[in-house]
């Protein structure tokens, strides 16, 4: 399964895809803002892990875009944010986002998250 | 003091010079210098009240303009301080993690030289050397967050730079904003960085989030 890593922090993105890396999902592909994300955006990603800040398009205006497009409504979208009050977290999920990890995290929660959502994605 | 009050003690002080102004008009376009002499006194009084009222004012707006650039300044300082916080505990974490990860090359280097090599041991020491490796990995996302509270801070500094340029040209007949020196750099988009981004209690911070998450995604009872 394909990885879409979207992160305007080249450092972020890298620490992301190693860590996807050291827990055995090697297959990724990367976007430094939602617009880019979008573009990138094709059958072959089975999950995305954005930021919310960035330039062009923030994370959750990727996601909401993202969901009004046939194949982007059953992706998980798993946001990795420094954002964590209540509202953020309420404006993401209406957004669409899937699950939510809190920067700076470690490889577990990040593993823990996404085999939380792999039946959703396999499904 | 708000910007709004600001403004309107500056009005109130042009509205005291402007009855200071008409007083002395009243003063020069009399017809009788006998009843002027008799009035001066009054007028003057009046005059003196009225310059006193805008003095009062403009020590309110120096003051409100004070009390703004002293908490930008505190707010920014705090800012700033967070960035060197961040940027010594992630320095911290990765000295930590080289000097077990330093250890751990010792004890494979006496593994290799011991008869027999217990190979057992070597693949659990690479597996730990891994982990460290990763936690400095890890430790690297302060970047991005300091990246972010600095991107605040200049936000607030250049705010507060243009604050300056008014006030500074408010004050001044001659001065013009063109003859002030350019910002040096563009203000950073709002949407590209959080303002309350930290390094700190990111584990609460999760926990926090995992509960709202859960919360809101249960069906209600």
């Amino acid at each position: 399964m394909k990885f879409l890593v979207v992160d305007d922090s080249a450092t972020l993105r890298r620490i992301v895809i190693n860590s996807l890396q050291r827990i055995g999902f090697d297959a990724t592909v990367e976007a430094g803002d939602g617009l880019e994300a979008l573009a990138r955006f094709d059958s072959s990603v089975g999950f995305i892990i954005t930021d919310w800040n960035m330039p062009n398009m923030t994370g959750t205006e990727f996601t909401k875009a993202l969901r009004l497009r046939p194949d982007g409504r059953q992706v998980p979208v798993l946001m990795v944010t420094t954002r964590s009050a209540k509202e953020d977290i309420l404006i993401a999920m209406a957004a669409g986002v899937s699950n939510f990890i809190v920067k700076p995290f470690t490889p577990q929660v990040l593993k823990e998250k996404i085999d939380a959502l792999l039946p959703a994605a396999a499904a | 003091m708000t910007d709004a009050r600001a403004h309107a003690a500056y009005y109130e002080s042009e509205a005291a010079l402007r009855l200071v102004d008409q007083e002395l008009d009243q003063l020069r376009d009399s017809t009788d210098p006998a009843a002027t002499v008799v009035e001066l006194p009054l007028i003057l009084e009046r005059a003196n009240q009225q310059i006193h009222t805008v003095l009062a004012h403009l020590r309110d707006v120096r003051e409100a303009r004070q009390r703004t650039a002293c908490g930008t300044l505190q707010y920014t300082h705090e800012r700033i301080q967070a960035v060197t916080v961040a940027t010594e505990d992630a320095a911290t974490d990765i000295l930590d993690a080289c000097d077990r990860a330093r250890h751990i090359v010792d004890a494979l280097d006496a593994i290799d030289a011991a008869e027999p090599v217990d190979l057992g041991k070597a693949k659990a020491l690479r597996a730990t050397l891994r982990d460290e490796l990763f936690r400095m990995t890890g430790a690297l996302q302060f970047q991005d967050i300091t990246a972010q509270q600095l991107a605040h801070a200049s936000t607030v500094l250049m705010d507060m730079e243009a604050r300056l340029t008014d006030l500074a040209t408010l004050f001044s007949t001659t001065l013009s904003v063109a003859a002030l020196p350019a910002s040096s750099g563009a203000v950073p988009e709002a949407m590209t960085y959080d303002p309350n981004a930290t390094t700190r209690n990111a584990e609460a911070r999760q926990h926090l989030a995992d509960e709202i998450f859960t919360s809101a995604k249960a069906p209600a009872a």
